[in-house]
């Protein structure tokens, strides 16, 4: 019913005349049309959809239209500047939402999400919700609605998730900036549960970095698991720790420890021995967005280098001599 | 001269801050708050008993302050200073965030096992699930590190 608010009379839809323009001019009219008759070009299924669907919902679409009336205004602010760039934006315009499945309900809330949403709630709430029609779920499509917002938009998870081709054979969808959540048949696309779904997505995130960090989390499955895992880890390291610092407490009369003494290549002999240990747990490569420390001379965890070839003998060495044979191996070329 | 020729073939080992890769960023900063601390201790005469939880704190304290970037060595500190001083009382913030999780079943063996994460992490009862993953996350790497740290020391010492 939406797609036929959207495409342009010329496809004479019958449900298409009244509110069709209507809605047309509350946005950018001329890129919608181009890029819709382009799509409608390259997507004879999609209007065949329509065609089929279209003439058994006037009345759904007639009060979704009424709906939609009011939000244009809304709209037309948001939609001017989305749809500036190419045409390929238009890929993911309101225009091309799928057919009839859509509970107006549901769109009404996606819509009325990102008009109102857009400014004042953080960048979680982005959301770009799919649309299973019959006929996708029959030929395994899927049809993008994207709702898009302003300009502060979180990248990164929009990068990692942005997806793959529509139905439309719409070739590389560009990457947006926003958050893809499907929506997927039958669940409810209302602000909450999409704000709960990328909670819960972050949270699940989260954990496969945390299942990376933890020696042998990769075979299990599930968050018990994995967190049970954790904590073993964590207790175990805290251990490590105890024990240590015990044993230093014994040994700390006897250490010839001398900051003086401790030259920076010295400093070195510690850490040439750090990626041993690091090296042997599996690399971790972080998405920035759950570590978001910047670079400069602050703590990025998530940049370890595990190739770094280690001296292992200079773990057994006495610090005085570690100088002497730090240095000729570097220079040896290791 | 050696220092150049060392720049060229590892990267890893500048001088200049901001392009030391995060783990020896930390370990500089934990052997460098570790060691004059232990000298500190080296000098004064104490029972093996105190020295032991004197070395233990100062463990914990330069672990802490190696860190500074993360949220729970916040309250690692806080905890360090509180049980420093005894007497103070330790301005507990006793709000557990409570753990909203779905009350199913094995939501709940979840919800216990992240209560238990919490109990492990300094300052993780005040903090909801994600900041609880999050900051695990980079509590076992600094922990790690610092077993590392003070493996080298011991071996060296030995």
């Amino acid at each position: 019913m939406l797609e036929g608010l959207v495409y342009p009379e010329s496809l004479s839809l019958s449900y298409a005349d009244m509110s069709v323009p209507e809605r047309l001019k509350g946005m950018q009219q001329h890129q919608q049309i181009e890029v819709l008759s382009q799509s409608s070009n390259d997507s004879p299924e999609l209007l065949q959809i329509l065609q089929f669907h279209g003439s058994n919902n006037d009345e759904l679409l007639q009060s979704t239209f009424s709906h939609f009336q009011m939000l244009e205004s809304g709209f037309g602010t948001k939609y001017n500047m989305d749809f500036g760039p190419s045409h390929e934006a238009m890929d993911g315009c309101i225009s091309r939402t799928s057919s009839c499945q859509i509970d107006p309900a549901d769109t009404m809330g996606v819509m009325l999400k990102n008009s109102v949403e857009s400014r004042a709630i953080s960048l979680k709430n982005k959301r770009k919700s799919e649309v299973k029609t019959r006929e996708e779920e029959k030929t395994d499509k899927k049809i993008k609605v994207e709702a898009e917002t302003e300009s502060n938009i979180n990248n990164k998870e929009a990068s990692s998730d942005t997806s793959k081709e529509t139905s439309k054979g719409d070739s590389e969808i560009q990457k947006l900036d926003y958050i893809h959540v499907r929506a997927r048949r039958g669940q409810a696309t209302d602000r909450h549960s999409l704000a709960e779904r990328a909670r819960r997505e972050k949270i699940s995130k989260k954990m496969k970095y945390l299942q990376d960090l933890v020696p042998g989390c990769n075979t299990i499955t599930g968050k018990a698991g994995v967190l049970d895992e954790i904590i073993n880890y964590v207790q175990s390291l805290k251990r490590q720790v105890e024990f240590l610092s015990m044993k230093l407490a014994v040994l700390n009369p006897e250490l010839e420890l001398a900051v003086e003494d401790l030259s920076v290549n010295q400093f070195q002999a510690y850490f040439t021995n750090f990626p041993v240990v690091i090296a042997s747990k599996p690399s971790v490569m972080v998405d920035l967005p759950l570590f978001p420390l910047d670079q400069q001379g602050s703590l990025d965890l998530s940049v370890i280098n595990p190739n770094q070839t280690s001296i292992d003998a200079v773990k057994f060495i006495n610090l005085k001599t570690s100088l002497i044979i730090l240095s000729s191996c570097y220079l040896s070329g290791k | 001269m050696e220092r150049q020729m060392i720049n060229k073939k590892k990267r890893v080992f500048s001088f200049e801050p901001t392009k030391l890769p995060p783990s020896e960023v930390f370990t500089r900063k934990y052997i460098s708050h570790l060691v004059p601390a232990l000298k500190k201790l080296n000098m004064g005469k104490s029972s093996p008993q105190i020295n032991q939880l004197t070395v233990k704190r100062e463990v914990d304290k330069a672990l802490a302050l190696s860190a500074q970037e993360f949220a729970w060595s916040r309250f690692l500190l806080q905890k360090l200073s509180s049980s420093n001083n005894p007497t103070t009382t330790t301005s507990s913030s006793s709000i557990q965030t409570q753990i909203l999780e779905r009350s199913n079943d094995e939501d709940g063996e979840i919800e216990e096992k992240l209560k238990e994460l919490q109990k492990l992490l300094p300052g993780g009862e005040e903090m909801n699930v994600e900041e609880i993953l999050t900051e695990i996350g980079n509590y076992i790497k600094c922990l790690e590190l610092q077993t590392s740290a003070l493996k080298s020391i011991v071996q060296d010492a030995t």
